[in-house]
């Protein structure tokens, strides 16, 4: 029997399966030329008045730089976002799998998904994608946040390629700039002289551009800030009332007066 | 039996004069596009009858709950593919009334062996201008209507005629308020010539006359109305959605709370609580 309000189900029932969401998963991994869209710098980081999500704008394949204006903080919906590492085409289309599954619960159902019932969709597509994450021509590895409106809280998850989830307690990072951010954000909380945890919403934009400056410093793939090109990261702020987007004219006061200096 | 084409036609005929006995005890629905959206308004006791169906669209219905629901459905998963496989600015509510509802409420209809479904759907889409408001309404046996500033699903024919003749009366609706106070107007008007309307028992009794469901009913005064209104608010509940061109969000769809529309009906339609 069909699962109430599984829009997954009924794209399959139109003939619309799995392998043509993910059409990779049947490819026999990489040719030794292809060179796949892959470098990127996301995160998210809880402060005091909610969740903060970051990514950084460059779309890489293999050196040569793609696009400089990607998104990849992707709202998912009024209350979670998602923000992709990985193959850009798999991702993007995760997102718009996700974002019309809930849509669609929502609408059929009559009520909310959960945010946990949010997160298995996401760990289901991820597990689909398995073999395609393997081969190399479908990797992603997401970061989830959202705001829990049972427990009312924002929240902060990511995966693994294969489709476990974790939960970050205080900040979780994806792609290749982002050993940096996790070493930075590492030190903060220990020895810092305030938690990340704590700050206020000025203080936390400003560590989140200098964060992003700073892994684009160590990583040719991340975009960083480039304010000569007015380029400034995507940085989306989670909190009861939803998602909200941080205007680029705010970062770019802020970068040129607390970053640059 | 049914083979002999005169019979078949008798049969339909008799599904018909079922199904419009049915309709008789429903509650009208009053869909009315102004400048801000589109407000569709009906009154319940206890299950909603308006549905978001998509960014832009929605559903309101009249008749059977579970033939209503298994309906909703079907126009349901046709937008969410739709959306999904094209676009969001591909989903109309044309398409999802002549190539989804249409034909499936048709062919359940003409298929005597089977059981129709009992229920009447209005389908409302809002543009991005008044002039891109589209409002389709469908009837039991798959026949269905356009309109561009008002849809009503109400038991018969010769009632729509009559609330069409109401509107055209009507100043257009320039805010929520007034547009408010029209659809409960409308909602009124029908509700009182519905309770008025013969039933199939009275009219085989009186033979062969003319039908009276094909002739236009006169307008029930205002304080007749206004009374058919104040009784059903003091018993059941106003349900209004609009759908809201000026949101600024994808999704227009807003359902509005018993504390939003309190303030805006009309003095002459509240209840005066019992001393």
């Amino acid at each position: 029997m069909r699962q109430q309000g599984d829009f997954l189900q009924v794209l399959q029932e139109q003939g619309y399966g799995m392998d043509n969401l993910f059409p990779s998963s049947k490819g026999n991994g990489v040719s030794s030329h292809t060179e796949l869209t892959m470098g990127t710098t996301v995160f998210a980081m809880k402060y005091a008045d909610g969740v903060l999500v970051a990514g950084d704008r460059r779309a890489t394949a293999g050196n040569v730089v793609m696009y400089d204006r990607t998104d990849k903080v992707l709202e998912i919906d009024r209350f979670s976002v998602m923000a992709i590492a990985g193959v850009p085409a798999t991702a993007f289309e995760m997102a718009r799998v996700l974002e019309h599954s809930f849509k669609y619960y929502r609408r059929s159902q009559l009520q909310d998904l959960s945010f946990e019932g949010k997160l298995r969709a996401l760990s289901t597509l991820l597990k689909n994608n398995a073999p395609a994450a393997l081969a190399g021509t479908g990797t992603v590895v997401p970061v989830f946040a959202g705001y829990d409106s049972l427990e009312g809280c924002g929240k902060i998850f990511f995966y693994d390629i294969l489709g476990a989830e974790f939960e970050a307690v205080e900040y979780a990072v994806s792609g290749s700039g982002s050993s940096t951010i996790r070493g930075i954000l590492f030190y903060m909380n220990r020895w810092g002289t305030s938690p990340v945890a704590g700050m206020n919403e000025e203080d936390a934009l400003i560590f989140v551009l200098r964060l992003m400056t700073s892994a684009a410093e160590f990583d040719s793939a991340t975009g960083g800030v480039d304010a000569q090109a007015q380029l400034y990261p995507i940085i989306k702020r989670i909190s009861a009332e939803g998602v909200r987007t941080i205007p680029a004219d705010r970062l770019k006061t802020l970068f040129s007066e607390k970053v640059l200096t | 039996m049914y083979e002999e084409p005169y019979r078949w036609i008798e049969a339909v005929a008799n599904r018909r004069t079922y199904l419009d006995d049915q309709f008789t005890q429903g509650n009208p629905l009053i869909g009315v596009s102004f400048t801000q959206g589109i407000l569709l308004l009906t009154f319940n006791r206890g299950t909603d009858k308006v549905y978001e169906v998509y960014d832009r669209i929605a559903l309101g219905g009249m008749g059977h709950p579970a033939d209503l629901e298994k309906l909703r459905y079907t126009v349901l998963d046709m937008a969410h593919v739709e959306g999904f496989q094209r676009s969001p600015s591909d989903v109309t509510a044309s398409r999802l009334m002549k190539n989804g509802l249409a034909p499936v409420i048709k062919q359940a209809f003409e298929e005597i062996y089977k059981a129709p479904y009992i229920t009447k759907i209005l389908l409302a889409e809002v543009g991005t201008t008044q002039e891109r408001d589209h409002l389709f309404s469908i009837n039991y046996d798959g026949m269905f209507e356009e309109q561009r500033e008002f849809g009503v699903l109400v038991a018969s024919s010769s009632i729509r005629e009559t609330l069409a003749q109401e509107w055209k009366a009507q100043v257009p609706p320039s805010s929520l308020q007034a547009a408010l106070e029209v659809s409960l107007r409308l909602w009124g008007i029908s509700s009182l010539l519905q309770t008025d309307m013969p039933s199939s028992g009275d009219e085989e009794e009186k033979g062969d006359e003319a039908s009276p469901t094909t002739s236009v009913s006169t307008i029930p005064d205002d304080e007749a109305i206004a009374s058919r209104i104040r009784e059903t608010l003091s018993k059941e509940t106003l349900e209004c959605v609009l759908l809201d061109r000026e949101s600024g969000k994808m999704e227009t769809y807003r359902s509005l709370s018993q504390a939003e529309l309190q303030p805006l009906i009309p003095q002459k339609f509240v209840p005066t609580t019992e001393p």
